[in-house]
C-alpha cells in the first residue's frame, strides 16, 4: 500500500472517533437551523411592514392633497417605491387623536405595527402655501438582537419615500425653494414605546444602536466563559486519567464529592477572571467600535433603560448558575475522556450549546422566536445570563424569575448525575466496559475483521 | 499474623464479561504478597476493587478487619496504592507534589515531619525541587513510591512497580520495597514479571482468566510442579501438569 495513504488513513481512523462524527454533526445541524433562523430573520425584516397613519382630515386617505391626488394615493406610491408593493392594504388610517401621544403609542403597540405617522390636517394647505409640515412618528421597541432597529429604519425609509413621492409632483408644478421642494414633511419628534413607556424624542436606532455592545458583548463574553470553563474542567480531567494521577487522587481518604467540588471550585475562581478579563477587554473594543456610530452614547437611564444594583445582583446569580450548569455539564463529559486528546473533543458539545443562543440572541430575540423556537432556548442553560440583562432592563423580569428557577432545577439534577457517575466504576473505566457500547464494539471489530479477510 | 487483607469469592463483571471469576487469597500482616498473572488476568482489577476504585459484583474484601464496601473512607486512611504507570502532576516540583499528597492524611506539626520523611525516601536530592516534568521515569517512581508509603499506610498495593524501568531503577526499587516491608508495611504487588516476583515475595497468587490457579510461597508452588522458575510452575497449572 502506498505509505502516504497508509498514514492518512490511519490517522483518518484515530482522528474520526464516534466524539467527533457526533460533533461534527452536531455543528452541522446547529449551523443550518441558525441558518435557517437567520434567513427567516431577515427576510422577516425585508417584507412589507404594517404602517399606520393618524390623520383627522375630513374624508381620511380619500382628502385631496394637491391637484386631484388624495393621501391615500400618494402614501401608496410611496409604499410601493418603499416595498415594491403597490396596494395600499398594509396602510392603517389609525384611530387614535393625534394629540394624544399615549393612545397613538398603545395603538402600534397592540396592532404591532412597525412606525405610525402622524400627518397634520393642513398638509394640503401647506404644500399649497409651499410650507414644510411637521410629522411625527411612533415607534414599539421590540428587542430584537442586531435587528433592534428594523422599526426606525422603516420610518426613516417611508418618511423619504413620501417626500420623494411629492418632490416629484412639486418640483414640476409648483416650483418653490429649498427645504420645501426637498423635504415638504419634516420628521419634528420621534415617540418610542419602551417597556409600555413612551419616550420622546428617541427613535429605536438610537436604542439599539447604544444598546448594541451589550446585545453583542454579554452572549460573546457568557460564550467564552463556558467555552473555557469548560475546556479547563474537561481537559483537567483528560490529563488526570492520561497520567493516572486520577487513580491515586480518587485512594485518597477523602469524599469524591470533595474532588468534584474542588475542580469546580478552580474551573469556576479561572471562569470567573478569564469572564472579567474578557468584559474589559471587549468593552474597550466595543467603545472604540460603537464610538463612530451616530446615537450610539444616548443615555439610556433617562428613559429607565438602567440596571439597579438588585438588577445587577439577579444578574450575577444567573451567570453563576449558568457556569455551574456548564461545569456540572463538563464534569460528567470529563468523566467519560480517557486522555486529553479525547478531552479537546468532549469540548465540542459544550461550546455547541453556547453557541447557539448566542447566535440566536445577536440576531433575533425571545420575541420574535416561534414557541418551539423559545422551548429551545429556555432549554439551554447558557441562553438565560444572555438574556438577563436586555430583560433586567425590559422589564422581564418573570422570564428572568423563570429562567433561575429552571437553572437551579437543572443545577441539582447535575449534581446528582455527577456525584453518581463520581461514585461509580465508570470513572475508572469509562464507557467501554458498558453493556451497550462493548457488544457494540465487538460488533465493529467483528464486521473489521470479516472486511480485511475478505 | 494476623491478616491484612482477606478476598473471599471476588467476582467483577462489565457488561457481559465476567473480569474476576469469585478469587480468594488472604495477605499476612508485614508480608510482600504477589498477584502475579499475564496481561488480563484480571490483576489489575482486582486491585483495584482492593483500593476501592472499583465496586466488587459480589463477595467481600477485608482490610485489617475493615469491610472496604461499607468502611471505604476508613480503608483509604490505610492503604495506599500505586497504579502502573502512574505519573505525578508534571507542573510541580516533587516537593510541591507531596506536600499536596500529605496534606490529605495529616496537618500542623506532624504535616512538615511527614513530607521530609517522603523527601528522604524518594532519594532524590536537589531534584526534589525541580519539576516533576524534567525527571527520568525512575525518579518518578521514586517520589510516587514515597508518596505511596509516607502516611505509614498498613497495606501499600503496587501495580507493575518495576515496568519500563532499566535494570538499575528496578532494582533500586525493588530494594526499597524489601526495605518498607521490613518497617512492617504489608505490601501487595501485582506483576507480570515471574522472576521479580519470584525474588521479592513471600507468598504469591497466580491469577489467570480471573481465576487464581496455584499459591503458595514460591519455593513451595516451584516444588509443586517440579519447576525451576515461577514462570515454568505458572505454565505447568494453566497446562494442568503437575511435577
Amino acid at each position: 500500500m502506498n505509505h502516504l495513504l497508509n498514514i492518512t488513513k490511519k490517522e483518518l481512523r484515530e482522528l474520526l472517533t464516534p466524539g467527533t462524527i457526533v460533533s461534527i454533526l452536531i455543528v452541522v445541524v446547529m449551523f443550518s437551523v441558525l441558518g435557517s433562523a437567520m434567513s427567516g430573520e431577515s427576510e422577516s425584516e425585508a417584507a412589507p411592514k404594517e404602517i399606520g397613519i393618524v390623520y383627522d382630515g375630513t374624508n381620511g386617505f380619500d382628502d385631496v392633497i394637491y391637484d386631484g391626488h388624495n393621501l391615500g394615493e400618494i402614501l401608496q406610491a410611496a409604499y410601493y417605491s418603499t416595498y415594491d408593493v403597490n396596494t395600499i392594504d398594509h396602510l392603517h388610517l389609525m384611530d387614535s387623536d393625534p394629540t394624544d401621544k399615549a393612545a397613538i403609542a398603545e395603538e402600534v403597540k397592540n396592532k404591532g405595527y412597525a412606525v405610525a405617522m402622524v400627518i397634520p390636517s393642513n398638509l394640503a394647505a401647506n404644500l399649497g402655501a409651499k410650507t414644510q409640515t411637521n410629522v411625527q412618528m411612533y415607534y414599539n421597541y421590540v428587542q430584537t438582537g442586531i435587528f433592534g432597529a428594523a422599526s426606525s429604519v422603516t420610518g426613516t425609509v417611508f418618511m423619504n419615500s413620501v417626500n420623494d413621492t411629492l418632490e416629484a409632483y412639486l418640483i414640476i408644478n409648483l416650483g418653490g425653494s429649498l427645504p420645501f421642494t426637498v423635504s415638504p414633511l419634516v420628521n419634528d419628534h420621534d415617540y418610542t414605546m419602551v417597556n409600555g413607556k413612551i419616550c420622546e424624542g428617541i427613535t429605536p436606532y438610537e436604542i439599539s444602536a447604544t444598546l448594541i455592545g451589550q446585545t453583542m458583548l454579554i452572549p460573546i463574553i457568557v460564550t467564552m466563559v463556558i467555552v473555557i470553563v469548560g475546556s479547563i474542567v474537561i481537559s483537567s480531567m483528560g490529563t488526570e486519567k492520561e497520567n493516572k494521577t486520577l487513580e491515586t487522587l480518587l485512594t485518597m481518604p477523602i469524599k469524591r464529592t470533595v474532588i468534584v467540588s474542588g475542580k469546580l471550585m478552580a474551573a469556576a475562581i479561572m471562569g470567573l477572571v478569564y469572564g472579567a478579563c474578557y468584559m474589559v477587554g471587549m468593552m474597550m473594543y466595543t467603545n472604540g467600535l460603537t464610538s463612530g456610530i451616530s446615537g450610539s452614547s444616548t443615555d439610556l437611564s433617562e428613559y429607565g433603560l438602567t440596571m439597579d444594583p438588585l438588577d445587577w445582583l439577579i444578574l450575577l446569580v444567573v451567570l453563576f448558575l449558568a457556569i455551574f450548569s456548564a461545569l456540572s455539564i463538563c464534569m460528567i463529559l470529563g468523566a467519560f475522556t480517557k486522555n486529553y486528546k479525547m478531552a479537546q473533543t468532549m469540548t465540542l458539545p459544550i461550546s455547541g450549546l453556547a453557541l447557539i443562543p448566542m447566535f440566536v440572541l445577536m440576531f433575533s430575540s425571545w420575541e420574535s422566536l416561534p414557541l418551539i423556537g423559545q422551548i429551545g432556548l429556555f432549554a439551554i442553560p447558557f441562553s438565560h445570563p444572555m438574556m438577563a440583562m436586555d430583560n433586567l432592563m425590559f422589564g422581564n423580569i418573570i422570564l428572568v424569575v423563570e429562567g433561575i428557577a429552571y437553572l437551579l432545577v437543572f443545577d441539582i439534577i447535575m449534581i446528582l448525575i455527577t456525584v453518581r457517575i463520581y461514585n461509580s466504576d465508570i470513572l475508572i473505566t469509562g464507557l467501554d466496559q458498558s453493556k451497550f457500547l462493548g457488544k457494540l464494539t465487538a460488533r465493529f471489530a467483528k464486521k473489521e475483521t470479516e472486511n480485511e479477510h475478505s | 499474623m494476623s491478616d491484612a487483607l482477606v478476598l473471599d469469592g471476588i467476582r467483577k463483571t462489565f457488561g457481559e464479561r465476567e473480569a474476576v471469576k469469585g478469587i480468594s487469597f488472604s495477605v499476612k500482616e508485614g508480608e510482600i504478597f504477589g498477584l502475579i498473572g499475564p496481561n488480563g488476568a484480571g490483576k489489575t482489577t482486582t486491585l483495584r476493587m482492593i483500593c476501592t476504585l472499583l465496586e466488587p459484583t459480589s463477595g467481600t474484601i477485608r482490610i485489617c478487619g475493615l469491610d472496604n464496601r461499607t468502611e471505604s473512607a476508613e480503608v483509604r486512611k490505610i492503604i495506599s496504592y500505586l497504579p502502573e504507570d502512574a505519573g505525578a502532576y508534571k507542573d510541580l516540583t516533587g516537593r510541591q507534589y507531596l506536600r499536596f499528597m500529605a496534606g490529605f492524611f495529616t496537618d500542623g506539626a506532624e504535616f512538615d515531619a511527614v513530607v521530609d520523611k517522603a523527601i528522604t525516601l524518594s532519594k532524590l536530592g536537589d531534584r526534589i525541587d525541580s519539576k516533576v516534568s524534567t525527571y527520568s521515569k525512575g525518579m518518578t517512581r521514586r517520589l510516587l513510591i514515597a508518596r505511596a508509603v509516607m502516611a505509614s499506610p498498613k497495606l501499600a498495593v503496587m501495580d507493575e512497580i518495576t515496568s519500563g524501568l532499566d535494570v538499575m531503577s528496578a532494582f533500586e526499587i525493588r530494594e526499597f520495597v524489601r526495605e518498607l516491608a521490613r518497617n512492617g508495611v504489608t505490601i501487595l504487588i501485582s506483576s507480570h514479571n515471574m522472576y521479580e516476583v519470584e525474588s521479592l515475595c513471600d507468598r504469591v497468587a497466580m491469577i489467570n482468566h480471573g481465576e487464581i490457579v496455584l499459591s503458595g510461597t514460591p519455593s513451595e508452588l516451584k516444588e509443586e510442579y517440579g519447576a525451576a522458575n515461577l514462570e515454568e510452575a505458572f505454565i505447568k497449572a494453566v497446562s494442568g501438569v503437575k511435577g
